[in-house]
């Protein structure tokens, strides 16, 4: 029986790494353009070259994200640039536009394509439609419950991806230019401004807003497996490497788990209460279990709360000491925990704390700065392993 | 150049003196203010033989298939113009079905270039109805370019954005007052409005400012476009501005006094000349 796919975001080749070393099975880039993240770091075609090394040596993949509307001037040097992907090793290009999903099968026809949500595909007759183009996978729209991912599962033949993390959009994906008419940037072209998020006054006593909250399927993983969906993506290209690491490492543990039937609704709620504790919104279902409605979404305006959970990043662990970049203000004797790509959790209190020249601090205070801390364990702590607050002594 | 309309109600087709009509289809049809039955659309198709496209243009479901089956082979048999489509399950039931209708691809911002119009030529659909956020010039390049026979919305309140989600009740349930099906929002950095309308499908945005493209027409004539737009939601005297775009247009858009006569109609030319970016400076 083929395991399920677990897809990543990764806006840079750091993230990449770090989301792959993490347990993702395959990521998805968006290269310096035709990306519906135009102001994201993107990749440059050596970096997709490298990045798609780095996933191959482990025995994982690497998608291409292709899927802005295209207007006539940006298909002047798009083919050129597919051909430059396909060269630095890409495995599947994510296309929205049938025109490119027909360029790239017909002249690539051991790239995979896969059907971009941005379509917003919502039944199986539409993906027939795309099956006889040549799609090899359909990332369905998020609008859709389980009873329908499952009907259209039993009713074609091409994969079938689903989100199950992150940020939601208001509207259909592709049916939205409100970006476009409010600030002038091209939704359909990388450029959306989020316009969803924003609040607008009515005549009525209270502003009107509609902003979604997040996504969270981590409770209905099996159902997903079970069902015969082929993958499971996360939303979040611009996420901080953190919350990959967190979210990655969460939903590689609870799809492990799953299959090996260790996922007790105890392990289940420590999960949960992870990926929980990175979120920046609050979430729901959305469509899986029932038609969304009022409760899925806010009525305030931005609703992002910052979290700074997130202390440091491992460089090194070395003769009892872990050499770290540190990215939030802890100091000694607060308690934190440190994990491992490979999904170990130390939990320990901070009894000695060193500047990058190795003279003694109470606090780590500057981001950024290198710092050392002390820890004696038997685990393998590799490099990107983090460490975050667990409780802090004041 | 023939000229199209969608009406705002069912009082009047204005069928006398348009090219033809757009109708939406009740239940299947979304961003429209009014929508008729299967039967209304027999009706009006019997007795006329002005062109008549009918728009099923939501995003369809599983459950929508068997249904929109049924209604394709009836609009094949009633011998109507074309349908206008968003959701590729229309194409694919075509061909699945052999029918012989013609089909607009009216995937309402997608529609943005001359290459993938073509693709969508070699699969037998005839029309697109281009999308309104590019500019007349990449309109005409379409046009030149392109082999698919291209439709221009000029007048309109355009369609901003369509959602599942019933956004107003969701408001008014908050509020805790009792709902209507539209709701005016305004923007404060453009200070513009935005117009929402409910249904069962869900929740269509309009920006609340007619697009006045009567400047355009001329270009698009010269231009060879087979097909205008308009839509009648919120434009005064509609018959009028009909009947004169008719003359207009059989006069070879030579009367400079039809352009300054409709400046009346606002000077909102939406994206004809404003081109959108999508990468910020940092």
């Amino acid at each position: 029986m083929k395991r399920i796919e677990l897809l990543s975001p990764a806006g840079d080749l750091e993230r990449l790494k770090v989301t792959l070393l993490y347990g993702a099975d395959a990521v998805y880039i968006g290269g310096q353009s035709y990306s519906l993240r135009a102001n994201a770091n993107n990749f440059t075609i050596d970096e997709i070259r490298e990045g798609c090394s780095f996933a191959h040596k482990l025995g994982k993949r690497v998608h291409l994200t292709l899927n802005i509307v295209f207007h006539n001037e940006d298909m002047e040097e798009v083919e050129k640039f597919i051909k430059d992907v396909v060269d630095a090793g890409i495995d599947a290009f994510i296309v929205s536009d049938p025109f490119i999903i027909s360029h790239i099968k017909t002249n690539y026809p051991n790239v995979e394509v896969h059907l971009s949500t941005q379509n917003s595909t919502s039944n199986y007759e539409a993906i027939k439609f795309f099956e006889s183009e040549g799609i090899d996978r359909v990332v369905l729209a998020r609008e859709l419950g389980k009873k329908e991912i499952s009907e259209i599962i039993d009713k074609v033949n091409c994969d079938i991806e689903v989100f199950i993390h992150g940020a939601m959009c208001t509207c259909f994906s592709g049916r939205c230019a409100l970006s476009n008419y409010v600030t002038n940037r091209d939704a359909n072209r990388g450029g959306c401004a989020q316009v969803c998020r924003f609040s607008f006054d009515t005549d009525e006593s209270k502003e009107f807003t509609m902003a979604l909250k997040d996504m969270n399927m981590a409770e209905y993983i099996g159902d997903l497996i079970d069902i015969g969906v082929t993958s499971l993506k996360v939303e979040g290209r611009m996420r901080s490497l953190y919350y990959l690491a967190t979210v990655i490492g969460t939903y590689r543990e609870i799809i492990d788990r799953y299959y090996e039937g260790t996922l007790t609704p105890l392990v289940m709620k420590v999960l949960q209460e992870r990926l929980d504790r990175v979120a920046n919104r609050e979430t729901s279902t959305h469509y899986f279990m029932k038609e969304a409605d009022w409760t899925d979404q806010y009525y305030t305006g931005r609703s992002e709360v910052s979290n700074q959970d997130y202390l440091g990043q491992v460089i090194e662990y070395k003769d009892g000491l872990v050499k770290f970049y540190e990215r939030n203000y802890f100091e000694v004797g607060d308690t934190v925990e440190l994990f491992t790509p490979s999904g170990e959790h130390i939990s320990f209190v901070v009894s000695e704390l060193y500047d990058s020249d190795m003279n003694s601090v109470d606090v780590a205070r500057h981001p950024d700065d290198i710092y050392y801390l002390k820890l004696d364990s038997n685990i393998s702590i590799p490099e990107y392993s983090m460490i975050k607050i667990v409780e802090r002594k004041n | 150049m023939k000229l199209l309309i969608e009406v705002s109600s069912k009082d009047n087709l204005y069928l006398e003196i348009c090219d033809g009509i757009i109708l939406a289809l009740d239940n299947y049809s979304v961003e429209s203010i009014v929508s008729f039955s299967l039967d209304e659309i027999k009706e009006i198709k019997n007795n006329t033989s002005k062109e008549i496209f009918i728009k099923i243009n939501k995003n369809l479901m599983n459950e929508d298939i068997e249904k929109v089956k049924d209604i394709l082979i009836e609009l094949d048999k009633i011998g109507v113009d074309g349908v206008f489509f968003y959701d590729l399950a229309i194409l694919e039931l075509k061909r699945e079905l052999g029918l012989s209708i013609d089909l607009v691809w009216n995937q309402t911002h997608m529609v943005n270039n001359y290459k993938t119009c073509d693709y969508y030529y070699s699969k037998g659909v005839k029309y697109a109805l281009l999308g309104k956020e590019i500019t007349l010039e990449e309109i005409i390049e379409i046009i030149n370019k392109s082999k698919i026979t291209s439709m221009v919305e000029v007048v309109s309140k355009p369609s901003v954005a369509f959602s599942k989600r019933k956004l107003i009740t969701n408001y008014y349930k908050d509020l805790g007052k009792e709902k209507s099906n539209e709701l005016i929002i305004h923007e404060k950095i453009t200070d513009s409005n935005y117009l929402l309308t409910e249904d069962s499908n869900g929740t269509s945005f309009y920006l609340d400012i007619v697009t006045n493209g009567t400047g355009i027409i001329k270009e698009l004539y010269e231009n060879n476009c087979q097909y205008i737009i308009m839509r009648e939601f919120g434009v005064n005297s509609f018959e009028e501005l009909i009947k004169d775009t008719k003359n207009y247009i059989s006069n070879n858009c030579i009367d400079n006094d039809y352009v300054s006569k409709y400046k009346k109609l606002g000077d909102s030319t939406n994206f004809f000349f404003k081109k959108t970016i999508y990468k910020v400076k940092k």
